[in-house]
């Protein structure tokens, strides 16, 4: 156990944490060289091409220090963003130490802070990296200074290199062996194995990632799993390299693989203990916290033939997204579709992404919403996270919508702009404090929803692109809400429907008529297109009638391509969603709708 | 409406590609000319079963005036040897497209001597800088001397003008119109230029050589054509199609636009015969093997529905003033009345048309949509 060690990488994006692993496996011959490529811990497409890291992954590698001892090292791959922060808990309690990456040249970032905390409070032993030393405009001795300000670590303990040109990958890994501990634990306790992340093989089933604190784990064991007291036969052990490896067992202190005839990532609850059926721990670890889905929205299939194949998609899915949650919906203009609670944004985007990729499913997706909270005047309680379900205005007592805490790095010139940013999204409690010299850290609590909306887009043109943004969730705080519905010739679009609150609610209206005017064709007749609160308009558009509408020549006998033409355009019009008489094309709710996403 | 089929001709030679043109048109010297006639002959001279009688030949192209009039004669002669051209009482009107250079005195003796009764002058504009811009060969002095000849000659003349050009004003597109009656031919046709794909028009319209006119501009250019037009005695009788007299209106092509039966010889010509349409290969070098093997230059054909029947009635009858009579839609009216009900509610309200007994009619707003009409109505 002693030359065990466990560890993860911790950084900000683009940081260098996905080429570092890849150094760090290559060194050790974690992969044959003509079996590699990039970001390598990375297996979906969507993680690859943005760089991303979704879900958690681990690999066992081999490495001979310079002591002479060889080591098995277990890196344990953590998304980075604030999306999936429930995930980078549970890997980060696997471990007993982190590698912090910092940009030679970018420096210490929001989330190079929100993550050295989450690892502070999992005791997590640091070693402070700063990466990408080659290129021209990094400043190693200003990083080195902000490790110590800012972070508060030793500078002296930092490691410099380039995982990109493969400078100091050996100093990185000896840092490893020497300044992170070994695991602790008791191969005789009774067994405690933290399932920290559950992948979906299509023979396998359910492929759990598990860390053993206490204990050993063998095939053929009776196993139980705490949280929801279900037991199973533990069919297959073992270490995670490229490939899984079998053995007999995991001790203590290891980190590898269980499979035990599980279907559906769903069965089982992510940060749940395996614990002996007969020999049970006396208490489960800590580490379950239910992933809780923040943001809303509805997806429709374009077509709704696919409907049955979005079913099955969605299915799919959930085997591998435990957090992904979805339950039928169904929409006067859009048809039958799904109702999805996401993590947040990134994470609706991803499984949105996913959807298209890999089952080539075209979808429209609603507004995104936020989960809120109502006190009726009849004192129940309700949550609504679909204007469809929003009650009667007048049985409402109060609302509450949820509030984050955001942390927003940047240099000191932006300062003014955020903060109007800050407070044009009703953040409270908006305050700064100097990192180092010119480095500002602004907090501010703002509303869920305001986030939601292009904010991050906002954040990023308005520092161009210095700012960055971590948040947390924080608590529901009373709001006063409207539900605004968008009226095409008086009637409503249920799907372009949105809570918003009331100071917001003009400028969204006005925002959703405007596109609405340029994206729906014109018509035989007029088009009124109005935001409404209830019965009172707060914003209109209209569209002008054309006035001519037909083929100039038709002469020659080819009559028949007219008329196919014509049924063709017959045809595309059923497919259109009728409102009020009005024909509205997909391509005008995409381009309302996809504004809404910030994207 | 007439009973009796129209034949149609297809003469696919020009003597320069319009870059606006998708019709089925080529180049092609005296030699390839001769050899089509010949085919074009053996075409006529084939067994067309029912197909006898005609009372309207029309000669289209392509740039039959250019043909060579000794061809011309040759083609006239072997349709009136194969097939009965009139029904003996009234002899059958003959038209012929002609482009402005084509048109001499000389020529003009010659096709009235040939039966062509009828001239389809393919002026397009009098003014040069748009001449220029469609392409065109002639110039506007050329064209208003076609015109003066053929109606000297005693032909019944029509002209194509073409509108909605880019950076073209109603003004310049009314003086167009106002050389036109002035010339006082029997019948106008103004057509919309339409960027068809795989022109060269298209692809400078995709390079943003120029921009097509806006919606709106166009739909004041096709009002500003009726109204113009109709007050100088030229009323429509189809959406882009106007005439001094219901006799100088263009039989043949009403004839399309009524659901006639119609007989098309040539490459790519189009036939029908009130239940099928058949077309012919529309490559000249194709049809011309096929022809030549004693073979049938047929490309393809389609037999229609009765819903295709009756969508075509009502995309082509929504055209014309006279509109639509449902009961030849091979439906039952009431039934089909019933099923638009608020439809016809909303268009008759918004004076797109009105419903007399059986019949749709539209009005010119109904005309200048026809196409949208026929798309909304739900049978």
């Amino acid at each position: 156990m002693k030359n065990i060690r466990n560890f993860c990488i911790i950084a900000h994006i683009d940081h260098g944490k996905s080429t570092l692993a890849d150094r760090l496996i290559q060194r050790c011959g974690g992969v044959a060289e003509r079996e590699f490529r990039d970001q390598i811990l990375d297996s979906m497409d969507i993680e690859r091409e943005r760089g991303i890291t979704i879900k958690s992954n681990t690999i066992s590698l081999d490495y001979r220090a310079k002591d002479g001892i060889e080591y098995q090292l277990n890196l344990i791959d953590t998304p980075g963003h604030v999306d999936f922060s429930h995930e980078v808990r549970r890997s980060l309690m696997s471990c007993e130490g982190a590698l912090l990456v910092v940009d030679a040249a970018q420096g210490v970032e929001a989330q190079t802070l929100a993550n050295l905390y989450l690892a502070l409070e999992y005791d997590l032993e640091i070693v402070p990296v700063v990466n990408k030393i080659d290129l021209p405009s990094a400043d190693v001795d200003g990083v080195l200074e902000e490790i110590q300000e800012d972070l508060g670590l030793d500078p002296f303990d930092a490691v410099q290199c380039s995982a990109k040109k493969g400078i100091g990958i050996d100093e990185v890994l000896e840092a490893v062996v020497t300044k992170l501990p070994p695991p602790k634990g008791d191969p005789e306790a009774p067994l405690q194995a933290l399932i920290f992340d559950a992948q979906y093989d299509m023979y396998r089933g359910v492929v759990l990632l598990v860390r053993v604190k206490e204990g050993t784990i063998r095939t053929g064991q009776k196993a139980r799993l705490m949280h929801t007291a279900k037991d199973y036969v533990i069919e297959e052990v073992g270490l995670r390299r490229i490939e899984r490896v079998k053995r007999k067992s995991l001790e203590a202190g290891d980190v590898g693989y269980v499979i035990a005839g599980i279907k559906a990532v769903r069965e089982i609850a992510i940060g749940d203990t395996i614990t002996d059926s007969e020999r049970p721990a006396a208490e489960a670890l800590a580490g379950y916290k239910e992933a809780k889905p923040v943001v809303f929205s509805s997806m429709y299939p374009i077509s709704s033939d696919d409907y049955p194949d979005l079913t099955k998609a969605l299915d799919k899915l959930a085997l591998n997204d435990a957090a992904l949650t979805f339950e039928k919906d169904s929409s006067v203009a859009l048809g039958f579709g799904f109702r999805c609670g996401f993590l947040g944004l990134l994470h609706l985007e991803v499984v949105q992404e996913r959807l298209q990729r890999e089952y080539g499913l075209s979808l429209l997706l609603s507004a995104p919403s936020v989960r809120y909270r109502m006190e009726l005047v009849d004192g129940t309680e309700v949550s609504i996270d679909n204007p469809a379900l929003y009650p009667d205005p007048t049985h409402i007592e109060q609302a509450y919508e949820p509030y984050i805490k955001a942390s927003i790095l940047m240099p000191e010139r932006y300062i003014g702009a955020v903060m109007e940013l800050c407070r044009d999204r009703r953040g409270e409690q908006t305050t700064f404090s100097y990192l180092a010299v010119g480095r500002v850290e602004l907090t501010s609590e703002l509303p869920l929803a305001e986030v939601l909306f292009d904010f991050y887009d906002r954040l990023k043109s308005l520092t161009q692109g210095y700012g960055s943004f971590d948040y947390e969730v924080l608590d529901r705080r009373p709001t006063d809400l409207v539900k605004v519905d968008i009226l095409v010739n008086d009637e409503p679009v249920d799907a372009l429907s949105q809570l918003v609150h009331r100071d917001k609610a003009r400028g969204r209206a006005l925002h959703y008529c405007e596109r609405l005017a340029d994206t729906i064709p014109r018509q035989q007749f007029k088009i009124k297109i109005q935001g409404v609160i209830g019965g009172k308009v707060i914003a209109r558009s209209t569209i002008n009638p054309y006035r001519k509408d037909v083929t100039a020549k038709c002469y020659g006998g080819d009559i028949t391509r007219k008329r196919k033409l014509l049924e063709k355009q017959k045809a595309g019009k059923k497919k259109m969603m009728v409102v009020g008489s009005v024909e509205i094309p997909q391509s005008a709710f995409i381009a309302v709708l996809k504004s809404d996403a910030g994207s | 409406m007439s009973i009796s089929p129209g034949l149609y001709l297809h003469v696919p030679f020009c003597s320069a590609i319009c870059p606006y043109c998708d019709f089925a048109v080529t180049t092609g010297g005296e030699k390839r000319r001769e050899r089509f006639t010949r085919s074009l002959i053996r075409e006529i001279a084939r067994d067309h079963g029912p197909w006898k009688a005609f009372d309207t030949v029309y000669l289209g192209g392509g740039t039959p005036s250019g043909l060579g009039d000794e061809r011309l004669g040759r083609i006239l002669e072997a349709v009136r040897e194969a097939l009965t051209i009139g029904d003996g009482a009234t002899s059958a009107v003959v038209s012929i497209e002609a482009n402005p250079e084509d048109v001499t005195e000389a020529s003009a003796r010659v096709w009235s001597r040939l039966g062509i009764d009828r001239l389809s002058l393919g002026v397009q504009s009098f003014d040069a800088a748009e001449l220029k811009f469609l392409g065109r060969r002639h110039d506007p002095v050329e064209a208003r001397r076609a015109v003066e000849i053929g109606l000297g000659a005693g032909f019944v003349v029509s002209m194509d003008l073409i509108y909605g050009l880019p950076h073209q004003s109603p003004e310049s597109w009314q003086s167009n119109l106002e050389i036109a009656v002035d010339l006082e031919p029997h019948h106008v046709s103004c057509y919309q230029l339409t960027v068809e794909r795989g022109t060269p028009f298209a692809k400078q319209s995709r390079q943003g050589d120029w921009a097509e006119p806006d919606d709106d501009s166009l739909a004041e250019f096709l009002y500003l054509t009726h109204e113009f037009l109709g007050a100088a005695g030229y009323p429509a009788y189809e959406v882009s199609n106007f005439a001094r007299a219901p006799e100088t209106q263009c039989a043949h092509n009403r004839k399309y636009w009524e659901g006639a039966s119609y007989l098309g010889l040539g490459p790519s010509a189009h036939s029908f015969d009130g239940r099928s349409r058949w077309w012919n290969q529309r490559s000249e070098a194709v049809w011309q093997l096929k022809v030549e093997a004693g073979r049938s230059p047929e490309a393809g054909r389609e037999r229609l529905s009765d819903r295709e029947l009756a969508l075509e009635r009502l995309m082509l009858g929504l055209r014309t003033p006279t509109g639509v009579d449902l009961g030849a839609l091979g439906l039952d009216p009431s039934d089909l009345l019933a099923a638009n009900r608020e439809l016809f509610e909303r268009f008759t309200r918004e004076n797109l048309l009105r419903i007399d007994g059986d019949r749709l009619i539209p009005s010119l707003d109904g005309m200048a949509r026809a196409d949208a009409l026929a798309r909304s109505i739900e049978f």
